[in-house]
């Protein structure tokens, strides 16, 4: 059993870390009183429409503007030679390991490359009259070969579309251990696919927005954003507008959901920020759901070929998993995802793998981060592979699993893809899972559907998660523009509470409420005493963001800190005011009590403390501290996905009737939280693996259903209810022992759905090779079995 | 500016005060709440009635105001999030906080206002029911089950009071 560690702060006090506690942010967003950015209307604010290139790629030949500037109530149009020659490229925020980054412009340069990139900018005093005026704009395209599908696009004669790159691969990135080859011809039993999986969009339901506000002559450049990353904003904004970081001011009051989609600036940001100084008044963009489907990151788009090869004792022999990864038409800042090549080895141990992740240019929206970032998809090609193989050997499907596992004893475990898991019980997972879900009754009731003519399946799907950053000197070393850590500043105030300063911004993850239970164990108070301030880079410290599953894990670390430094100051002065050793002092619910009997108020102390009227020698005034806490490792999520669905095979059509989660994110700080956190992954695979996809045209290269109506996001209607179950081995490697929690739920839905799929349409031996899992798709795959016969 | 944009008067009884201004005939009823109004409770999300984050009450049923011109409701009563708050939370509100029914926070009007229009019909639910009832409005982040239990909750509560409570 993995040891459960020493913890930083030897916790004896009352603790808040695990207590069930509904959310402070709730105060506010019940009532409607949140703050998201078009929510804010200040004097003389006017508003931003874009004229978008409606082809997958062209020459932008000539645009005439005039009737557009004529138009009453339009203030400014915005073509690319007005802006590209004073705002520079995008940076990029994650560079792709050895490549050369192709940094996005602020409005297409000469050429736009995919369907819905920004080609001219218009600035009005109301929307309507903007989105009128962006109507009235002639742009000649002269359309160019394109080219939408990853593979062709890989082909000699596939169109270039950066042409001096000469290729549309951008890089290939192999990582690999052992003899993969030999180990093939080693095994009993050789697996083996090509796997597609669906471009798709996080889909917050606020879209992306900005409130631009540059003041003229005091140079201050005031952006309300909807972000991820306040700090990485102003930097990216300081970097593309050439403005020192002191003009720029970014507040982030609140997301409506953002799931990886909302990190780092974008073309449209820049667009706002140039209106706003060249008009000096505030301007807002708010994207339409239209532009939001053409112009928002996509994601998980991939082609995977891989290999498995296990001996027929069920051990894994050999793996290997080569797959071209849809990066769309130029770098976004967090794209293309990595995990599926860091973590393809999921739970198991096996001595020869090899993994290759190619990445490729298409005319398509560029691909960001979504939730997972990798790990789904990875995920989904293993599990399913797995499955097979089992079936080949005629193995239960538990039982190959439990085979290969890497064991509790087996940790650290170094992976072939180039991760240190840190502990975890993988089979206790999935142990818990398969009885939960009454594996043994299934296979029973199975075989008593199948002779009344029913196809009943229950399928599996397990995952080792990421979760955080192994430190800031990993991401250095790959170039990426933010560390792993966290700061925070924690500051009392003269009504006896604490005030917590973070640059993370609130965007659903409820980080107001589990960082207040952590100050409020560490100093020894209540949590209602203590207010945690977002998201605001006036007034926080410089800080990474909220994605990567990495929050909590490091953010924690620095609240530890700078709480414990508050806590210890407390006590000295305490010490001093009431004449008695410090080591006779403790510090709970508010009140210090010595051992030797005199007791005071937390209040009392920070109000000497500022007032500094009775300090201890050489002690400073104030009650405050700022740290930082940057992580010694990653902690490793894991668990099982465990689905049973009946399936019509006249229609292909299919019911989940239970889906279940058993997962380990090691301590939990607040469980109401990680259930929230589980069941909105968990929606959003089950979304990807059902119904979710962005569909190009390959004749035309448009994009098909760009909208909501046509984009099948889940319903209420249209998910099973949710179950969960979890173990708690504590990570040796993070503050308090947590795991993240963010994305877990993302990763095996989708493998979990398909094997049990596959396992109810065994008897027609059906293979199962791509995502979303559509009732077209499991008829025409019956079908196709049936012509074959 | 040198032409007038042409205007119509539209006079709307929302939350219980009445409210009356000149606006663009082409104004949406959302953004005449929100902008006009400064009610910014209510959100916007798809502008074609699909995600529902702009549903308000219109003469007590629930409407996507994205899909209505504010001229449209003059002379009606419209109801928002912001006929709930007080010092301390509606029934409604605390069942949703209890029962963790948000994340980001954005749909939460809209789910508010749905489960406030069930309340007052007053009509037993099943489950199937319940969930058909909540399919009109979206959310991305709770995966539904925490507003599902939030809004079964406050249903039962509300039982037999008629939605008042």
């Amino acid at each position: 059993m993995t040891e459960i560690v020493e913890r930083q702060t030897e916790q004896t006090r009352k603790s808040f870390i695990g207590q069930r506690r509904t959310r402070v942010e709730d105060e506010r967003l019940v009532r409607g009183l949140g703050r998201f950015v078009d929510d804010v209307d200040p004097p003389r604010l006017v508003h931003m429409a874009l004229v978008r290139c409606p082809y997958p790629r062209a020459r932008i030949v000539s645009i005439d503007a005039s009737a557009a500037r004529a138009l009453p109530g339009v203030l400014e149009v915005l073509l690319p030679e007005d802006v590209l020659e004073r705002t520079d490229p995008i940076t990029i925020l994650r560079p792709i390991p050895d490549a050369p980054a192709i940094m996005p412009r602020a409005l297409a340069d000469g050429e736009a490359l995919y369907e819905g990139q920004p080609v001219v900018s218009v600035c009005a005093v109301s929307r309507y009259i903007a989105e009128d005026a962006a109507g009235l704009i002639e742009v000649e395209y002269e359309p160019q070969p394109f080219v939408v599908d990853v593979l062709k696009a890989i082909e000699d004669d596939a169109p270039i579309l950066h042409e001096h790159m000469g290729t549309n691969v951008v890089v290939t990135n192999p990582r690999g251990d052992g003899d993969p080859e030999r180990g093939f011809e080693e095994s009993d039993v050789v697996v083996e696919d090509t796997f597609s999986i669906n471009r798709v969009s996080g889909l917050p339901m606020e879209t992306r927005a900005i409130l631009a506000d540059w003041t003229p002559g005091v140079k201050t450049l005031h952006v309300r954003a909807s972000t991820q990353a306040p700090h990485l904003f102003r930097r990216q904004l300081a970097q593309s507008l050439r403005l020192p970081e002191a003009d720029i001011r970014v507040t982030c009051d609140d997301v409506g959901g953002a799931f990886g989609l909302k990190l780092g600036i974008f073309a449209e940001d820049l667009l706002a920020c140039v209106h706003s100084m060249d008009l000096g008044r505030p301007v807002k963009w708010v994207e339409d759901r239209m532009e939001f489907f053409r112009g928002a990151t996509q994601a998980r788009e991939s082609v995977h070929q891989a290999k498995l090869g296990v001996s027929s004792d069920g051990l894994i022999v050999s793996y290997t998993n080569r797959y071209y990864v849809d990066a769309g038409a130029h770098n976004s800042p967090m794209g293309s995802p990595m995990l599926s090549s860091l973590m393809f080895q999921g739970p198991y141990k096996f001595p020869n793998g090899y993994v290759e992740r190619n990445v490729v240019l298409t005319n398509k929206v560029p691909v960001g981060a979504y939730r997972g970032y990798g790990q789904p998809e990875g995920s989904f090609v293993r599990e399913v592979l797995l499955d097979r193989a089992a079936r080949k050997i005629e193995m239960d499907r538990l039982e190959i699993r439990r085979k290969n596992f890497i064991r509790p004893d087996d940790m650290p475990w170094q992976t072939i893809g180039g991760a240190k898991y840190d502990s975890g019980d993988y089979r206790a997972c999935l142990d818990m899972a398969a009885e939960t879900i009454g594996y043994e009754d299934v296979l029973l009731r199975q075989a008593e559907a199948r002779a009344d003519g029913r196809y009943v399946g229950v399928g599996f799907g397990c995952y080792v998660e990421m979760t955080g950053y192994p430190g800031s000197k990993f991401l250095g070393k790959h170039n990426a523009q933010y560390g792993a850590h966290e700061g925070v500043v924690v500051r009392a105030n003269r009504s006896g509470g604490v005030d917590v300063y973070t640059g993370v911004p609130p965007i659903g993850q409820s980080t107001e409420t589990a960082f207040g239970q952590v100050a409020a164990t560490v100093i020894g108070l209540d949590p209602g005493n203590v207010r945690v301030f977002a998201g605001d880079t006036h007034g926080t410290p410089v800080n990474t963001g909220s994605f990567a599953s990495r929050t909590l894990i490091a953010g924690s670390g620095a609240i530890e800190r700078a709480g414990r430094e508050v806590r210890e100051k407390a006590l000295r002065v305490a010490a001093h005011m009431l004449d008695v050793p410090v080591e006779t002092l403790e510090l709970e619910d508010s009140v210090i009590t010595s051992t030797q009997g005199p007791r005071i108020t937390f209040e009392e102390v920070a109000l000497n403390a500022f007032y500094a009227h009775r300090m201890p020698e050489g002690e400073l005034p104030g009650l405050e501290a700022t740290a930082y806490y940057d992580p010694i490792s990653n902690a490793f999520a894991y668990g099982t996905a465990a689905a049973i669905v009946e399936v019509d095979p006249e229609s292909g059509e299919f019911t989940l009737e239970r889906f279940l989660f058993v997962h380990d994110c090691g301590t939990q700080v607040n469980p109401l939280l990680v259930e929230g956190q589980l069941h909105g992954g968990i929606a959003q695979a089950l979304g990807a693996a059902l119904f979710e996809e962005i569909v190009y045209d390959q004749e035309s290269g448009q994009l098909v259903n760009g909208s909501m109506i046509d984009y099948f996001m889940p319903t209420a209607a249209d998910l099973p209810r949710i179950e969960l179950g979890h173990t708690e081995v504590a990570s040796p490697v993070t503050p308090f022992g947590v795991r993240g929690i963010g994305e877990s739920g993302t990763i095996p839905p989708g493998a979990a759905v398909a094997n049990a799929l596959a396992d109810a349409l065994s008897p027609f031996g059906v293979d199962i090779n791509r995502l979303p899992l559509t009732a077209e798709y499991v008829w025409r795959l019956l079908a196709a079995k049936q012509a074959a016969r | 500016m040198t032409e007038t944009i042409e205007t119509v008067r539209v006079s709307v009884k929302v939350n219980g005060e009445e409210a009356v201004r000149d606006v663009e005939p082409r104004r949406q009823l959302v953004d005449f709440l929100r902008h006009d109004l400064g009610l910014t409770g209510t959100h916007v999300g798809c502008e074609q009635g699909v995600c529902g984050m702009c549903t308000v009450l219109f003469d007590g049923e629930p409407i996507k105001s994205c899909l209505m011109l504010a001229p449209q409701a003059d002379g009606h009563e419209i109801t928002t999030v912001e006929s709930l708050n007080g010092e301390e939370l509606h029934p409604l509100q605390r069942a949703f906080k209890e029962h963790h029914g948000l994340q980001c926070g954005y749909c939460t009007p809209a789910m508010l206002m749905t489960a406030l229009a069930l309340g007052r019909r007053g009509v037993p639910l099943d489950r199937e029911q319940l969930e058909e009832e909540l399919a009109g409005v979206l959310c991305r982040c709770t995966g539904y089950q925490k507003i599902y239990d939030a809004v079964e909750s406050y249903l039962a509560e509300t039982a037999g009071s008629g939605g008042t409570a």
